[in-house]
């Protein structure tokens, strides 16, 4: 057992260093000309544009460490924008079940960021209990294509969205996890309405999506018809792994000390509230912990697993921290978090704090409600089965 | 980075863990509470044969040489059995104190009795007044000649009545509660002017209050530097919080495990308690805190071992969740066993009962939170 990082981390450590001070935005700058340009100069450091992504497809093949140390590093970094949903959430599902053609269709423009996906899971009746699903995909009777008819929901950023990759029903036959088929269809054509939802931080980031007698062409199906539950379960454990955001709430607790070390209570600082203080340390303790329970998780995946149950837990604590993160935000504003939007009043970081609390609400819901959570691991972990009743 | 232990380590685990499965079923264990020293020689000799008793010292000393992940590694198992003998206080502190402060000569002398088991140790750091601050010290020594002379009172030592010598914290200059003027010696059981008193806690083990009057302790026995002692009695004070951290990551391991064990065989309403999710989550919670007190176990050790900086901090915080999570591990199996779990026929209440003392020893849950907020 030991914490050091090895020489050739450290060497790695310093390697990314250099690179994010190197290729960090300078003021005045056309940022969408430096962020492509950044992902450019990622790509020739050796798949660094797409660090997830296995050898084989590119990625640059780093040891879990080395993940870990790209994660520590990129959260106190400037990097440019990017989203998970093709890169970190469809890319997958392409590498393991798409066919060689469809990986050739569409991880290129992935990878150079040229179209944006978004995800067609969750429904009206189908949340919590996605495989209830109904949006459904009947098959044209020389089997060339698929008409899809349904509605989606909560799909993040639908609007600026080209394609979306959907689960569909194909057949209601079976249990409800049975019939679901994996399709991905093109966002801007005639049967497609997207219908913004605004949520209560003010924001627009999530849609309604109603499809109306999409023709999807057969050869947009991944894998087999029927399977895709199969497919989406596995990318729902990678997301979930990913939602944690460790070391970006690593980060935001030394804001937060900071931004309450600026605030003036008589002749001292919030920091110094013994109250304020108490809830600081409890949760960087808690932090602490779940950092050392990814490192853990982090460890066992070095021997090659997928995210077992320790993602759940990550999961889990990981969003109520960020969660906490955003309330002490709001409390450390004070009167001014009250203000509506980005007015320009009170401390700058308190700005919208209200809004980036309420939107925070969000984070233990999706990608798995944390007491659908708490179902999985006593499944998977705790080993209960549901009795024999009498 | 790697969180596997070594193949020796492996060894020892299973070692331990096969004597706890063979000594520790909680009937055997309660005949043994009931005792008067409260425990087993023969536990204790076996212990000394398989080198545990010598797991931290020095190998110049005839011990094993071994870390803080060696003695964590006993600790979770004695954790899981409840086990009684003496270890802690003896091996944990006392050794710790005099192998790191004291002189050739008194390691020589004391050092290879307490690996062969024919010397018991223990550690007297709390007062009366003191409450959980190992710095506020009125029990005085004072230089007489070639000697010291100590005066005062020591709460709640662990198996002192068993023990040979014991570590005392005096303070021999400065305020009630100034770090600076303490100093530790190592003091006979059996010198005059020692007397001890002797009950037994909540959770089945053996303390004592000490009063000391006129004990006369030659100043060879000094441990550590004159004044300039609490350094040691610190890192007594950090090697004892990683031992009990470790022990109650044990215990939370079987109360968790018990809890789902249990609700799956007890029914009502016709169904087994285990398929209410009410119940379900509950013990989910109880699984991830205890596996958060690990993460905090295994980063508060690596950091001493490794001398890190921020060692001490992550020590204060491993305190504080172990004492915080070992009472909501503990109240809810006694809770999810339902009356049952009230009595002292099923064992989630002694467990519970442990993980309480634990979080009283060394500075409670809001102590360490306290001291890591500072």
């Amino acid at each position: 057992m030991d914490i050091d990082l090895s020489s050739n981390d450290l060497a790695f450590q310093q390697e990314v260093r250099e690179f994010l001070a190197a290729n960090a935005y300078k003021n005045g700058a056309d940022y969408a000309e430096w962020r492509l340009n950044w992902f450019k100069l990622a790509r020739e450091k050796g798949g660094w544009d797409v660090s997830k992504w296995p050898e084989a497809f590119g990625g640059p093949g780093w040891s879990p460490t080395q993940h870990y140390i790209w994660e520590q590093e990129t959260a106190v970094a400037q990097t440019p924008w990017d989203l998970p949903f093709g890169l970190s959430m469809l890319a997958p599902v392409l590498m393991n079940h798409g066919n060689e053609e469809q990986q050739n269709r569409f991880l290129p423009d992935i990878r150079d960021r040229k179209v944006n996906w978004c995800q067609g899971y969750s429904e009206p009746n189908a949340g919590s209990d996605l495989a209830n699903l109904k949006t459904k995909a009947v098959l044209s009777e020389d089997g060339s294509y698929y008409t899809v008819t349904g509605t989606k929901i909560w799909t993040t950023l639908a609007h600026i969205a080209d394609w979306i990759f959907c689960l569909t029903r194909t057949s209601d036959a079976g249990i409800k996890q049975q019939g679901i088929t994996f399709l991905l269809i093109p966002m801007k054509q005639a049967g497609i309405e997207v219908k913004p939802i605004i949520t209560l931080g003010g924001s627009h980031t999530v849609n309604m999506v109603h499809l109306t007698d999409v023709k999807v062409p057969v050869e947009n199906r991944v894998g087999e018809e029927g399977k895709g539950w199969g497919y989406a379960k596995g990318l729902l454990a990678h997301e979930r792994t990913g939602l944690a955001g460790i070391s970006k709430s690593l980060a935001a607790l030394q804001n937060l000390r900071k931004q309450a070390s600026q605030v003036k209570r008589g002749n001292s600082t919030l920091l110094d509230d013994p109250s304020y203080r108490a809830k600081l340390a409890e949760l960087e303790i808690d932090l602490m912990a779940t950092e050392f329970t990814e490192l853990r998780s982090l460890a066992s995946a070095a021997n090659g697993a997928e995210p077992g149950p320790e993602s759940s837990i990550l999961k889990l604590k990981g969003t109520e921290i960020q969660q906490r993160i955003q309330k002490l935000t709001v409390e450390a504003g004070g009167i001014y978090s009250a203000a509506w939007g980005p007015m320009p009043v009170g401390h700058l970081f308190a700005r919208g704090g209200m809004s980036g609390y309420l939107s925070s609400r969000a984070y233990t819901i999706y990608g798995g409600a944390s007491e659908v959570q708490r179902d999985v691991i006593a499944k998977n972990v705790l080993g209960i089965k549901k009795s024999q009743s009498k | 980075m790697n969180f596997d232990i070594s193949s020796e380590q492996n060894i020892l685990q299973d070692s331990v863990d096969r004597f706890v499965q063979d000594h520790y079923e909680l009937d055997k264990r309660q005949l043994l509470v009931l005792t008067e020293q409260g425990f087993s020689n023969d536990n204790w000799q076996t212990m000394a044969e398989l080198g545990w008793l010598g797991v931290s010292v020095p190998e110049a000393h005839g011990g094993f040489g071994g870390n803080e992940i060696d003695t964590m590694i006993l600790m979770q198992a004695f954790g899981k059995g409840l086990v009684l003998e003496p270890f802690f206080a003896s091996t944990v502190l006392g050794a710790k104190a005099i192998a790191d402060g004291g002189s050739e000569d008194l390691k020589t002398k004391m050092l290879p009795g307490v690996v062969d088991g024919s010397r018991q140790l223990t550690f007297a750091y709390a007062e009366a007044q003191s409450r959980f601050d190992l710095n506020d010290i009125v029990t005085r020594a004072q230089r007489d000649g070639d000697d010291y002379v100590i005066n005062g009172h020591k709460s709640m030592v662990l198996h002192a009545a068993s023990a040979h010598q014991i570590v005392v914290s005096t303070r021999t200059s400065g305020g009630q509660a100034e770090q600076a003027g303490i100093s530790l010696f190592l003091i006979d059981a059996d010198a005059a002017g020692v007397e001890i008193t002797s009950f037994p806690t909540v959770d089945g083990q053996q303390a004592a209050e000490i009063k000391l009057e006129g004990v006369k302790v030659p100043s060879s026995r000094l441990l550590g530097a004159l004044d300039q002692g609490y350094e040691l009695l610190n890192s007594v004070a950090t090697a004892g919080i990683l031992a009990l951290a470790a022990e109650a990551v044990g215990a939370m391991e079987i109360l968790y495990k018990d809890t789902v064990a249990y609700t799956q065989e007890r029914e009502q309403f016709d169904h087994a308690l285990s398929d209410f999710q009410v119940l379900q989550h509950r013990m989910v919670d109880m699984f991830m805190e205890y596996e958060q007190c690990k993460s905090l176990l295994y980063r508060a050790t690596l950091e001493v071992v490794q001398n890190s900086t921020g060692a001490q901090r992550s020590v204060h915080a491993l305190k504080y969740y172990v004492g915080k999570m070992g009472t909501f591990i503990g109240e809810n199996a006694v809770q999810l066993h339902g009356g049952m779990g009230t009595t002292e026929e099923l064992r989630v209440g002694h467990y519970f009962k442990r993980l309480l003392v634990i979080d009283a020893q060394f500075g409670n849950s809001d102590h360490h939170l306290a001291l890591f907020a500072a």
